[in-house]
């Protein structure tokens, strides 16, 4: 073959496109960018609006449906009746915990994974880690219930569920049971950000600590957290968020009696009052951004 | 080699590696990284380890440092046994080749982490932190992180890092590697100067033989994670005690036993500098040896010109043996490619070196030039 | 490392990986497993013997039916009709006719049915066959009229009118909790009885009642009326049976702390209900017309329950699993999911307790835009026709809504059990409504509570 060929196998038309987006670089990005940014802008953001705008509609008391009649008062309700905000402050509270339960199991889990274990076991050990994902979500909440459930007096299986016939306790259809399956949900997305961030982190770091005086604890608090921060920020974006929206497990497990927001926008949309439950929907919204915010400062979204 | 034979080693060493060996893999699969290494490195000895890659140097460090524990054999630092110590526990620092900089903290932080690790006190670290940043010239960059520096201001800071904490022994691998041949010769300069002036044992790791001439008192060459030779840069150079060394320190010209037979009279592999050699335009001068040949290529190398000549036998006809000679360009006179030309050098500059594994010793160093491969006629 | 001895690791992993998810999953799996056998329910002992599948259909209903089932599927045949086992056989074997279901559709409507019809229900109204291959009633309305029956369920009457708001759907089976708010709305029309044959049999109690007209005019199918029942634990009450809804409400009881409550503000007219009947001074004549002073002291009642409540159940399912494991002991409940629990083992019985209870009137509506309005019209016909009427009563323990179905039901007693037509029995049955401003008892001299306050409040008290 010839140094002469000429180049490419292009058609002359696709060709000019080619010399066209490479002389107007502009005009290639923009062709890149418009499909998401036009999704980003009517569906999101258009959406936004939408929702609180729909907020603002009253609602017709004998059919359930919004009129076109505007009103403050579902905002009012939504964000000053102290029995909602309490509603906000133990979701807050419940994906927080989570969110650090989840920290916690998963900075040695995937350190080990990570560091630790023989090469060929890491493999085993991810699947293992990723393996629940492919689990129904409502199969998982269900299992928790079945596995919560206390022994009882009466009924047909006495010995209630695997914990109180094995262990011999279990927290039972409450707090504890809405916080420990939201844990088990979400883990996996705290656990791969962490592991992907433990791998780009050079073992020569960990070894130069080391080499500098550092016990290992002190070379985790000193360099391997500090490095990791950008990954467990975004783990915790996932853990965080995906807890705040949660409305079918914590009803599952705990049988209906802890409604935690994503309840109370379901039950007051199903009600139906779309106004009130769009009113009800700006709060997990402003803390997910206000969340978004703080993350970002930490470098989130650079270990994305 | 005998204990004699050590010029630069003072009364005390620094470090002592005793029957030291590594093996990496399984049993079915074993790697022996190193093997039955002892060594003294005497205190305040610039010493390095110099070898081709895959020879076992770093492995040797990183069990001084305290990062592999040995397979066997023992490891003491100023006499006291630190086998089995973890490298926090051990007085010697590290230079990494990657330099291994911490990218979340700045680079006073940097330098500063090994005695706020060690809980010195906060402006007691600060002002030693700032010396040791101003003596490699890095003073007004301390807020920096370490990707806003160039390579060679990273290799200081790690320097600094690594010095500040006055370790008993300082352990470089390969810590200019990364860098561009002239910022390299400026290091060298400057790196021995701070040896000197700290006054601290350095442990060099280094591939490049220049380097460790250059800068080293003393040289281990590795080869398949056993130690060749030991000894100062002269010795090494001057008197590689293996064909391996001979080769691979500088260039040299292995003559083979058939031929030093026909030289010298002994039946051994002798290793000549093509530099020792010269060309006879008249008589050869007493305690000469001379041989006669073919040039079959010239290279001129600005001051020298480097010549391959392919020597004849006693009767006159070409044998196949070839020798390498360095000769002055100016008294290049009457020497034509494919003409005939005489070679003389003094005897002593011929010594016999063992032999190791041929086979082994040829591919390492793509300056040295093969003459083992001659065959007798 | 080979090959092969990587690929034995990864299946290592994977499998012990799939064993702890199988191991989570083990004792839910059981009781899906349980709830999937079907519930013999009460009448099976009751059906004649003539009833079983003649030996020449090609397909007897047992193949479908599990093992576990004792008797062959044809024996809970209701009586007189050989059909529901004949519906498992492959079109064309033995197509039944259609006087066998006791219905005759309109000949017009049938001739413009569009293929589909897309329901919203209450568990247990649209049965398949898929819970017990003998209660069947969709098979033969698909073969008959050539309409794929596709149902979604609702919970609530507030889910089911939000669903119908969607406009998605081309009828409804609502309760009179919805029934109002959907007409209001305009959300269903008004139906032309002359296109539902079915319509002359309906009990007069059930016609033109406020829930199912405006001005006379039918606003849909009535499909039986039922009351929400006192459910609990036999053993747990062996000393005695409860037969007040006090045993919900106030502490003291066997059940405490393993109460199981509808989630729905519905549910607040429950408490009402009580308070009718023990603190009459309050002057509640209607759970449905609560004046604020009623309605708080209702919301008062239901806040010192939550200390007993064990479950707020939302799906059905959800409380028969809790009746079965025995975690919930009391609770207000449906016949269906007695009879389901019961069919599993659940040692509990259900009664209307002394007080009177809530209940239901459902209607079958027309959505306003239905886009299958042929095969709507034809399933409300269906489903109030009698023999289809019959088997909707029996499967879900209901009082059927055609005064013909009593005769085909596989319990002989099933009407005079439900009182179908004996008015003074739901003279003590709050029908489930929508409550308005304007008091649903005919107060005028006061304002009640509209409904959206009840969800407000609902939400509130959840909190
Ligand atoms: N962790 C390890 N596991 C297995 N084998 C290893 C390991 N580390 C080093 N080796 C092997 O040990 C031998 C020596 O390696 P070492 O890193 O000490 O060489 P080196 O002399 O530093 O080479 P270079 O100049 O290329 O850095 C090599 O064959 C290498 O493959
Ligand atoms: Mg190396």
């Amino acid at each position: 073959m010839s140094e002469r060929t000429p180049v490419g196998g292009h058609s002359a038309p696709l060709r000019g496109v080619n010399r066209l987006f490479r002389r107007h670089r502009r005009l290639g990005l923009a062709a890149l960018l418009t499909p998401p940014v036009f999704w980003l802008v009517v569906i999101y953001i258009a959406s936004l609006g939408l929702l609180i705008g729909a907020a603002m509609f009253r609602l017709d008391p004998r059919s359930h449906k919004p009129t076109t009649e505007l009103t403050t008062e579902n905002l009012r309700t939504a964000f000053t009746d102290w029995d909602f905000v309490n509603v906000v402050v133990r979701s807050v509270f419940v994906a927080a915990t989570v969110t650090v339960l989840c920290l916690v199991i998963a900075l040695p889990m995937a350190f080990y994974i990570s560091k630790i274990a023989k090469p060929w076991a890491r493999r085993g050990l991810i699947v293992a880690v990723l393996m629940p994902l492919w689990a129904g979500y409502l199969v998982k909440g269900y299992a928790w219930k079945a596995m919560l459930r206390p022994a009882s007096k009466f009924g047909i299986d006495k010995d209630g569920g695997f914990l109180a016939s094995v262990f011999g306790w279990t927290p039972g259809f409450g707090m504890v049971a809405v916080i420990l399956a939201l844990t088990y949900l979400w883990l996996p997305y705290m656990v791969l950000p962490i592991y992907a961030g433990l791998d780009r982190l050079p073992p020569s770091l960990l070894d130069a600590s080391g080499d500098l005086g550092a016990r290992p604890l002190r070379t985790f608090r000193s360099v391997i957290v500090p490095m990791l921060v950008p990954s467990i920020a975004a783990g915790s974006i996932f853990t965080f968020s995906l807890s705040l929206g949660d409305y079918i497990v914590p009803k599952v497990v705990t049988e209906g009696k802890i409604r935690l927001l994503g309840n109370l926008i379901e039950s007051t949309l199903l009600a139906p009052n779309q106004p009130l439950a769009a009113a009800f929907t700006l709060w997990p919204l402003m803390i997910i951004i206000t969340y978004l915010i703080g993350m970002k400062r930490l470098g989130a979204f650079e270990s994305l | 080699m005998g204990e004699s034979t050590i010029t630069g080693a003072r009364i005390r060493p620094a470090v002592q590696l005793v029957g030291l060996r590594k093996v990496f893999g399984t049993a079915a699969n074993e790697v022996v990284a190193v093997d039955d290494v002892h060594l003294e490195i005497g205190e305040g000895e610039f010493f390095s380890l110099l070898g081709p890659s895959g020879s076992g140097k770093t492995t040797v460090l990183r069990m001084i440092a305290g990062f592999e524990l040995p397979s066997a054999g023992a490891i003491l630092l100023e006499g006291q046994d630190v086998t089995r110590l973890a490298p926090y526990d051990r007085d010697v620092n590290t230079v990494f080749q990657d330099y291994a900089l911490f990218p979340h903290l700045s680079v006073h932080e940097n330098v500063e982490y090994g005695l706020k690790v060690k809980g010195v006190k906060k402006t007691e670290r600060r002002r030693r932190a700032g010396e040791m940043l101003e003596s490699v010239r890095l003073a007004q960059l301390g807020s920096r992180r370490p990707s806003q520096l160039s390579g060679g201001q990273r290799q200081r800071v790690a320097l600094a890092r690594a010095l500040v904490n006055q370790p008993k022994v300082l352990l470089l691998d390969e810590p200019l590697g990364a860098l561009d041949l002239k910022l390299r010769e400026e290091l060298q300069v400057e790196l021995k100067q701070v040896q000197r002036e700290v006054g601290i044992t350095f442990v060099f790791v280094t591939h490049d033989q220049g380097e460790a001439l250059s800068m080293s008192n003393r040289i281990a060459v590795f080869n398949h994670g056993r130690i060749e030779q030991v000894g100062s840069p002269r010795d090494i150079y001057d008197h590689p005690s293996t064909s391996f060394v001979a080769g691979f320190v500088g260039t040299s010209n292995l003559l083979n036993a058939a031929l030093s037979h026909r030289l010298f009279g002994v039946d051994a592999v002798h290793s000549l500098r093509p530099e020792r050699i010269r060309l006879v335009h008249a008589e050869v001068a007493d305690g000469e040896t001379c041989v006669s040949g073919t040039v079959t290529d010239i290279q001129y190398l600005g001051a020298d010109c480097r010549l391959r000549v392919t020597l004849d036998n006693v009767d006159g006809t070409t044998s196949g043996d070839r020798m390498l000679a360095t000769v002055a360009s100016d008294g290049l006179v009457g020497v034509a490619l494919g003409g005939p030309v005489r070679l003389a050098w003094p005897r002593f500059a011929a010594y016999t070196v063992s032999s190791t594994d041929p086979t082994t010793d040829q591919t390492t160093d793509p300056m040295r030039v093969d003459f083992t491969g001659g065959t007798p006629p | 490392m080979t090959t092969s001895s990587k690929r034995a690791r990864w299946g290592v992993a994977l499998l012990s990986s799939l064993a702890l998810v199988a191991a989570a999953c083990g004792s839910d799996a059981k009781s899906a497993a349980t709830t999937a056998v079907p519930a013999t329910a009460a009448p099976t002992t009751a059906a004649p013997a003539d009833t079983q599948a003649p030996a020449d259909t090609q397909a007897p209903a047992g193949t479908e039916a599990p093992a576990e089932t004792e008797a062959p599927a044809g024996t809970e045949a209701p009586a007189a009709t050989d059909a529901p086992a004949g519906t498992d056989a492959p079109a064309g074997t033995e197509v039944p006719g259609a006087t066998d279901y006791h219905w005759t559709p309109d000949a017009g409507v049938l001739a413009g049915a569009e293929g589909q019809v897309n329901l919203i229900a209450w568990a247990g109204y649209v049965e398949d066959g898929s819970n017990d291959a003998a209660y069947d009633w969709v098979t033969p309305f698909q073969d008959l009229t050539g309409c794929k029956v596709n149902t979604k369920l609702g919970n609530t009457s507030d889910e089911m009118v939000q669903l119908m708001q969607s406009g998605e759907y081309d009828g409804v089976s609502a309760s009179g909790d919805a029934t109002n708010r959907l007409i209001v709305g305009g959300d269903v029309v008004a139906i032309d009885t002359a296109k539902l044959p079915s319509y002359a049999d309906v009990f007069d109690g059930l016609k033109l009642k406020p829930w199912n007209s405006v001005d006379g005019k039918p606003f849909g199918m009535p499909h039986g009326r039922g009351a929400n029942l006192l459910v609990y634990n036999t053993e747990a009450f062996a000393e005695s049976a409860p037969d007040s809804w006090g045993v919900l409400f106030t502490s003291g009881n066997p059940s405490d702390g393993a109460v199981s409550v509808y989630d729905s503000p519905i549910y607040i007219a429950d408490a009402a209900l009580y308070l009718m009947a023990t603190q009459p001074d309050l002057g509640i004549t209607n759970p449905y017309a609560l004046d604020q002073a009623q309605f708080d002291a209702a919301i008062a009642l239901l806040d010192q329950q939550k200390a007993l409540v064990g479950q707020y159940w939302g799906v059905y399912t959800d409380q028969q699993a809790a009746l079965e494991g025995g975690t919930v002991l009391a609770g207000t409940t449906w016949q269906v999911i007695v009879n389901l629990a019961k069919a599993n083992g659940a040692t509990i019985d259900a009664v209307k307790p002394v007080e009177g209870a809530t209940g239901w009137s459902d209607t079958w509506m027309i959505a306003a835009k239905a886009a299958n309005p042929n095969c709507m019209y034809l399933w409300m016909d269906w489903i109030a026709s009698p023999w289809a009427n019959a088997m909707v009563a029996e499967w879900f323990g209901e009082a059927p809504a055609n005064s013909k179905s009593c005769g085909l039901t596989s319990d002989p007693e099933h009407c005079a059990t439900y009182h179908a037509d004996d008015e003074a029995f739901w003279t003590d049955v709050w029908y489930w409504q929508t409550a308005t401003e304007e008091c649903v008892d005919g107060r005028t001299d006061t304002k009640c509570v509209p409904y959206t306050e009840w969800v407000n409040a609902w939400n509130k008290l959840r909190a």
